[in-house]
């Protein structure tokens, strides 16, 4: 009988004074399990950006009520904006339009001159990239990462990989595409390299970004032809930035006595943080295809092809000073203080 | 305290993710709280019968594919944070306000600290000391959410 009521006592022994379920520990342990599994997973191979995709395709009814408030304050401020700072603008775009429809004039004839000494020589015409016009609809929310996402995506026909570009000169490179957005990440990112030439004497080279605004040109030597106010502009080589886009300025030069290498430091001349519209560029359909899945591979892809360009055509000594087995690894981008 | 619904939770963590997706622009960007922490944060010290290490983790990956950060990383000091942070939970009620301001700033200078090391780790620079300024307007979002919902701290009798 005694022993019948402990039997049936005995399941409430345990103490139900806070029931938890597992203990924080174990579920810490399992926790930071997964999430440093993820980790590994995200960085090291591509099986979470579908996933991703996927969330982001579903959080953008709750990104459109994050963004309204802004939004509605810029209509509100667009809608009250006085009549006399219309008709100013109006007047001043106006100019401006004239101004560049002269200056089309002339780069129709050139052009066409210069399809005419190209096909003379019987070299590839040109090939006028397509763009699609975009807006920025915010930056970045990670402070460590240069990026910004405009409003238009795989809906639009944006692909990794292209190139983006103001009126000012070039932003950076698509490097993540969402059904209704995609990522820009700028010239100035770390991850990011481009392909420049000087203006002034065409000499080729890579500008690595810094992190913080600027760009740097390593493996150039100490005695190189390169002025403080230098126009760095795109060369083309790359295959996914079409020749001769304004990049950046060359604002200081620093000369170390103990390194081989010049420091240069330059500034993009683009304005992302002035306006809002800027231009995707289309990749050029001569040369192969990029992978649009690995946005880490577009990344590395503009190097690998400077390389190879280096090496099969280039004969100015200037440019080949550039350390081939550095540039192919962007990852571990050496210093200029440290040459391998 | 009077007791929390689940429904409570959920709403808020949503209005927290929102804020987090807001567009900030300019000196918003440095100074804006992280609001899921927060928030997740204060309904774990608060009702840990509804929000346990396992919700501060959801909540972490969601922050991470809305910042587009590594996945996982937002998930892991997320869930390193909130396992000290219950260590003490019992204790808290003995606790003065600004003890418990003390405790939850430490609790979010190591979610900071946690995430910079992180982010090192993946090759980032160290982005100055403006990157701490979360941590005081994460303080003050803490604040307002004991203002919203209640203090942690016992009431005073007398």
């Amino acid at each position: 009988m005694l022993k019948g009521v402990h039997q049936k006592l005995e399941p409430q022994q345990t103490p139900a004074f806070f029931v938890r379920g597992a203990s924080p520990f174990s579920r810490m342990v399992f926790f930071c399990a997964l999430s440093i599994t993820m980790m590994a997973i995200d960085a090291r191979l591509n099986y979470l950006s579908q996933i991703r995709q996927g969330f982001i395709a579903a959080l953008h009814p709750l990104e459109m009520v994050a963004n309204a408030p802004s939004n509605w304050v810029r209509d509100i401020n667009r809608y009250f904006s006085v009549h006399n700072q219309l008709v100013q603008e109006n007047y001043a775009l106006k100019q401006q339009a004239f101004e560049h429809r002269v200056r089309l004039q002339r780069l129709s004839t050139i052009e066409a001159e210069n399809t005419h000494l190209r096909s003379l020589l019987n070299g590839d015409i040109p090939i006028q990239p397509k763009a699609i016009l975009g807006e920025i609809s915010h930056t970045g929310r990670d402070p460590f990462s240069l990026v910004v996402v405009v409003n238009r995506g795989s809906q639009h026909n944006v692909k990794a990989g292209q190139a983006v570009a103001d009126s000012k000169g070039v932003i950076g490179q698509i490097t993540r595409v969402f059904p209704f957005s995609s990522e820009v990440t700028l010239i100035t990112d770390k991850e990011l390299s481009i392909p420049i030439q000087i203006e002034r004497n065409q000499l080729r080279a890579i500008a690595f970004g810094e992190g913080n605004n600027t760009l740097d040109i390593p493996y150039l030597p100490a005695n190189v032809d390169i002025k403080v106010g230098d126009k760095l502009v795109t060369s083309g080589i790359d295959g996914i930035y079409p020749a001769g886009l304004a990049v950046a300025k060359v604002t200081k030069i620093l000369q170390n006595p103990e390194s081989p290498f010049a420091k240069i430091i330059s500034t993009p001349v683009a304005e992302v943080s002035n306006h809002l519209q800027l231009l995707i560029l289309e990749l050029p359909q001569a040369k192969e295809s990029v992978p649009t899945t690995k946005p880490v591979e577009v990344k590395n892809k503009p190097v690998i092809e400077k390389k190879s360009a280096d090496t099969s055509a280039d004969t100015s000594s200037n440019s080949s000073a550039q350390p081939s087995s550095q540039t192919a690894t962007p990852k571990n981008k050496a210093k200029p203080n440290a040459p391998n | 305290m009077r007791p929390i619904s689940l429904v409570a939770v959920i709403i808020t963590l949503l209005i927290a993710l929102i804020c987090q997706l807001f567009p900030w622009v300019g000196q918003g960007v440095i100074l804006r709280p992280d609001f899921m922490l927060v928030v997740i944060l204060y309904w774990l010290l608060r009702a840990p019968n509804l929000c346990n290490v396992g919700t501060a983790w959801i909540a972490g990956i969601l922050v991470d594919l809305a910042t587009g950060s590594l996945l996982g990383q937002h998930a892991l000091s997320f869930t390193l944070t909130a396992y000290i942070g219950l260590s003490y939970q019992r204790r808290l009620v003995l606790f003065n306000p600004w003890q418990l301001a003390g405790y939850v700033f430490g609790l979010l200078i190591f979610e900071r600290l946690l995430m910079l090391f992180l982010k090192l780790f993946e090759g980032n620079d160290y982005p100055g000391w403006t990157y701490f300024l979360p941590v005081f307007s994460g303080l003050i979002l803490w604040q307002l959410m004991i203002l919203m919902f209640g203090a942690l701290t016992r009431p005073k009798t007398r």
